[in-house]
């Protein structure tokens, strides 16, 4: 394939690009769910294709086919060339230029013990059935559901600099959710995790158990006293600071919203640049890092898709905040290279500035030491729902499940959490964050950015935490 | 563009290679073209051609399904062997109803030749008036235009054969005043439609409104929602409420309440996927006729949409609402949502009010509490506070968390008109008016 990128990329030269660069795609993705209520659905798909940018004039422009034979490459060149000359029509000053890369030829892929398409869908059924039948032996769970998903995708990379990257990505997970119905009433609860890895990942998950306990809770939610309103201390479990991390850090950090590039569709950011390096996003103990080099994450990957090596980058250090995730075009602005963040979906996609793994460093408490420590409040976890203003300030997340914290120790379980605030107050209100013990990369397969929407792989490092007097409840 | 012809013989193709099975394939495609631009510059702008095939292959109560976005013989082949492997490893579905039956589709002229061809250079001067028009008023304008033909076709052994194409156009903009901004946009499938000065107009004179924005503390206020608004208020009606899945799980406030009263006398909200005033698509994702369905009249709760699969369960017809999740069972959704109108006007809206606001749109809605449809999101691109029947300053923005069954029941005004209008996220396109509701429930604000 190496050779058609070759000769589209010299196509483009030809009809007057400056710089081109160009993917080859291949995504192999297989579901697998299983109901209580039904058959397993069992599928797979695959994604095929070539995109090809280029910047004309100072211009860009974009162009993807899934078709690879000669009159499709003179076609697509000629397309993504003219709409390039379209764009110069209306281009910033003395239009787009680029860090410089030096040419390089690399392969990467994820390392993986078991390749997830190894096991069979048969196996697969097999495994989910017993963990749906765990669910729904609870008296009370009328609905379980669990997934298993396998995703591969292999892509090829070249551009006019002199890179020339093949990469294989491996990504795998599962989830349970368990449904119980009572008089007006149904609560869920769910589990989810994803990672850059195989099979062994969704083993190591023993979604058999994790479904035991959650019918049990939703089925006790059901007669559970509905959380209150009012200000009080929130301890968080994992997977609630992995989504805060991910809403109210995660995108406000994206340089492209900075600057307004995606403020028609998913916004901008309170972050402006002149915060960075003095900005106190958070307190002394919130430390976030960009890691798109870490084992098992599953934003993890060797070179980004303008060719840029992956990297770990500060964002927050002892709560200043401190760099953003760049590209090569917008890196400069802080006479800065890029640090490597630009992905696209696909074959038939754009590269934007995407998240990579963003974690919360861990801290030096445990779970129990915070519970203890905490006189008054709620311990609140999984996401439910999050809603975030457009330039990720005031926000509003609700989770599935709430237990009382009393005198140091958990109370009754409540139904129907939320919690909501304004993201630099929340972040400097953080006092403990747990340690490395329970800290752990939740993988997020559900990042939405772009017009039109992509939906990206990202990760999130995180531990339970402790905020002070947040405003609490679906109304507060 | 495949075009009907040869769209359909790919289909019999597949439906060739499915010997021994029932089966249906759906092919999907996308030919869209999108121009974005903000700062007042051009700074995305693509082509792309995107298609899928799926197969669905049935033996007994067995499925299984596979899809690939390649149409070659050899590709087509492997889907089939694919979906075939995964019926194998399936299982049975008990109450797997088997494939629709064909029904008569109506046929709809949904494509306009001056959307399909729309050039980059006529985007990108179209998004350069309202570039130009923010830049003489010293302000910054972002926004996206999008033109794209889509094609479905379905068949099946059972004998569905169904082909539509259709053209749309969305432009859109934010104009921007420092931290003030103001939004417009049209949604069409006719690109002569679109009147790039009048989209730069209306969003100019937002985001220009009242220089100074005030904070106003959390409350309920009589609040006028334009139809940009009540895309997102009606949204998770459609996503949570009026499928027919969510009534036999019981988990739509809707589940037990047919024929009881719901929401106020002068709420009517219905689906049909046939009206020209909307996107249509004269069939579902099973090939199967869109019809009418009607959630609430005047008030009262009066139906679900279906696909094949709860239809067969509840011992009906499908309403033609399959809507398509690859990889995955169908589930029934609305399609085409409309919102009754009234016989007001905003003006008359705003003369009204004694003290209340005025919002344009919403940012990322959600839904905390799903029984009650409760949902969440903040105000932006314009919001405003009404005194003594006029607009007097811009308000910063505000948080409202409110069930959408109890806002429904306070509406005290809509308007005589309604247009296509996309919520933010693009999970609907409805056509609906500008509505104004008593007492609506803001519970925070923001610091722009």
């Amino acid at each position: 394939m190496l050779a058609e990128l070759n000769r589209i990329l010299g196509l483009a030269q030809k009809l007057g690009a400056e710089y081109a660069d160009a993917r080859y795609v291949s995504i192999t993705q297989e579901p697998i769910s299983v109901s209580t209520d039904g058959a397993p659905e069992v599928s797979v798909s695959r994604s095929t294709g070539l995109g090809l940018r280029v910047l004309v004039d100072g211009a860009w422009g974009f162009a993807a086919t899934p078709y690879i034979d000669p009159r499709s490459l003179e076609k697509t060149a000629d397309e993504a060339v003219k709409i390039a000359y379209a764009s110069a029509l209306r281009k910033k000053g003395d239009g787009v230029s680029l860090t410089p890369l030096e040419p390089k030829r690399a392969r990467w892929q994820t390392p993986c013990k078991v390749d997830p398409f190894s096991v069979k869908p048969e196996e697969k059924v097999e495994f989910l059935t017993d963990v749906v039948k765990a669910a729904k032996e609870i008296p009370g769970v009328f609905r379980a559901t669990a997934t298993i998903m396998s995703y591969r995708e292999e892509k090829q990379f070249m551009s006019t600099d002199g890179r020339e990257i093949e990469q294989t990505i491996v990504h795998s997970g599962g989830s349970v959710a368990v449904m119980a119905r009572g008089e007006g009433d149904v609560q869920s609860r769910s589990f989810a995790d994803y990672a850059g890895g195989g099979f062994e990942f969704v083993e190591s998950l023993d979604l058999k158990a994790q479904a035991e306990k959650l019918a049990q809770e939703a089925v006790e939610l059901l007669k559970a006293p509905v959380c209150p309103t009012g200000v009080t201390d929130i301890v968080m479990g994992g997977s609630m600071v992995a989504l805060q991390i991910h809403e109210s850090c995660g995108h406000p950090i994206e340089l492209d919203r900075v600057v307004g590039q995606e403020a028609t569709f998913a916004g901008t950011s309170f972050l402006t640049p002149e915060k960075k390096g003095s900005f106190r996003y958070g307190s002394e103990c919130v430390n976030i890092v960009a890691d798109a080099t870490l084992p098992g994450g599953l934003g993890s990957f060797g070179f980004d898709d303008e060719g840029v090596e992956a990297q770990r980058v500060d964002i927050v250090r002892e709560g200043i905040f401190t760099d953003y995730l760049t590209s090569r075009e917008l890196a400069p602005m802080f006479g800065q290279e890029s640090n490597g963040t630009m992905r696209a979906v696909g074959w038939e996609n754009i590269p934007l500035i995407r998240m990579t793994n963003i974690n919360l460093e861990p801290g030096d408490w445990t779970l129990d030491e915070i519970i203890k420590d905490t006189k008054e409040g709620i311990f609140v976890d999984t996401p439910k729902s999050w809603s975030l203003d457009d330039k990720r300030l005031n926000f509003h997340f609700g989770q599935e499940i709430a237990y009382e914290i009393k005198d140091g120790s958990l109370g009754k379980m409540l139904k129907n959490p939320a919690y909501t605030g304004m993201t630099p107050e929340f972040w400097n209100s953080c006092d403990a964050v747990a340690g490395k013990d329970e800290w752990r990369i939740w993988g997020t397969p559900g990042c939405a950015k772009g017009e039109p929407v992509q939906v990206v792989h990202v990760g999130h490092g995180a531990a339970p935490a402790r905020f002070r007097k947040v405003k609490v409840g679906v109304g507060a | 563009m495949i075009g009907k012809e040869d769209a359909l013989k790919v289909l019999e193709k597949v439906l060739s290679f499915c010997k021994g099975f029932e089966a249906s394939v759906t092919l999907t495609a996308s030919d869209l073209s999108l121009t974005r631009y903000y700062d007042n510059h051009i700074h995305q702008n693509l082509r792309r051609h995107v298609q899928a095939l799926t197969v669905r292959v049935v033996k007994g109560k067995s499925t299984g399904i596979a899809s690939t976005n390649l149409l070659d013989d050899g590709s087509l082949r492997w889907a089939v062997q694919a979906a075939v492997e995964s019926m194998e490893a399936s299982g049975e579905e008990k109450e797997f109803p088997g494939l629709p039956k064909p029904e008569p589709v109506q046929e709809i002229n949904c494509y306009i030749p001056a959307t399909a061809n729309l050039k980059p250079r006529d985007r990108a001067e179209a998004c350069a008036v309202v570039i130009d028009a923010a830049k003489a008023r010293g302000l910054q304008a972002s926004g996206t235009y999008s033109t794209g033909v889509r094609e479905v076709a379905v068949a099946s052994t059972t004998g569905v054969r169904a082909y539509h194409v259709g053209t749309e156009a969305f432009f859109r903009t934010i104009v921007q005043d420092g931290d003030n901004t103001g939004y417009a946009d049209r949604l069409t499938r006719d690109v002569r439609d679109i009147d790039p000065q009048a989209v730069a107009e209306e969003a100019l004179g937002k985001a220009t409104l009242f220089p100074e924005a005030i904070e106003l503390p959390p409350g309920r206020y009589d609040t006028i929602f334009e139809e940009y608004a009540l895309a997102d208020l009606i949204r998770f009606l459609g996503m949570i409420a009026f499928g027919a899945d969510a009534k036999q799980h019981g988990r739509s406030f809707m589940a037990r309440r047919l024929g009881e009263k719901v929401m106020g006398d002068n709420v009517t909200i219905w689906d049909d996927g046939l009206d020209p005033a909307s996107l249509a698509v004269p069939f579902d994702a099973e090939g199967m006729p869109k019809k009418k369905v009607v959630f609430i009249e005047n008030g009262v709760a009066r139906g679900f949409v279906y696909d094949s699969r709860t239809a067969a369960k509840d011992g009906v017809r499908s309403t033609g609402h399959a809507s398509e999740m690859r990889g995955s069972r169908f589930v029934p959704r609305p399609s085409n949502m409309f919102f009754g109108t009234g016989d007001s006007t905003r003006e008359e809206m705003l003369r009204s009010t004694k003290r209340g606001l005025l919002v344009t749109r919403f940012h990322y809605t959600h839904c905390p509490e799903p029984m009650n449809v409760v949902a969440t999101g903040t105000t932006r691109d314009g919001t405003f506070l009404i005194e003594d029947g006029q607009i007097v300053a811009r308000v910063k923005n505000l948080r409202f968390t409110e069930s959408m069954v109890e806002a429904f029941n306070r509406v005290e005004a809509i308007a005589s008109t309604a247009r296509l209008t996309r919520d933010w996220w693009g999970t609907f396109d409805s056509v609906l008016p500008c509505v104004k509701i008593k007492e609506f429930s803001f519970t925070g604000s923001t610091m722009f």
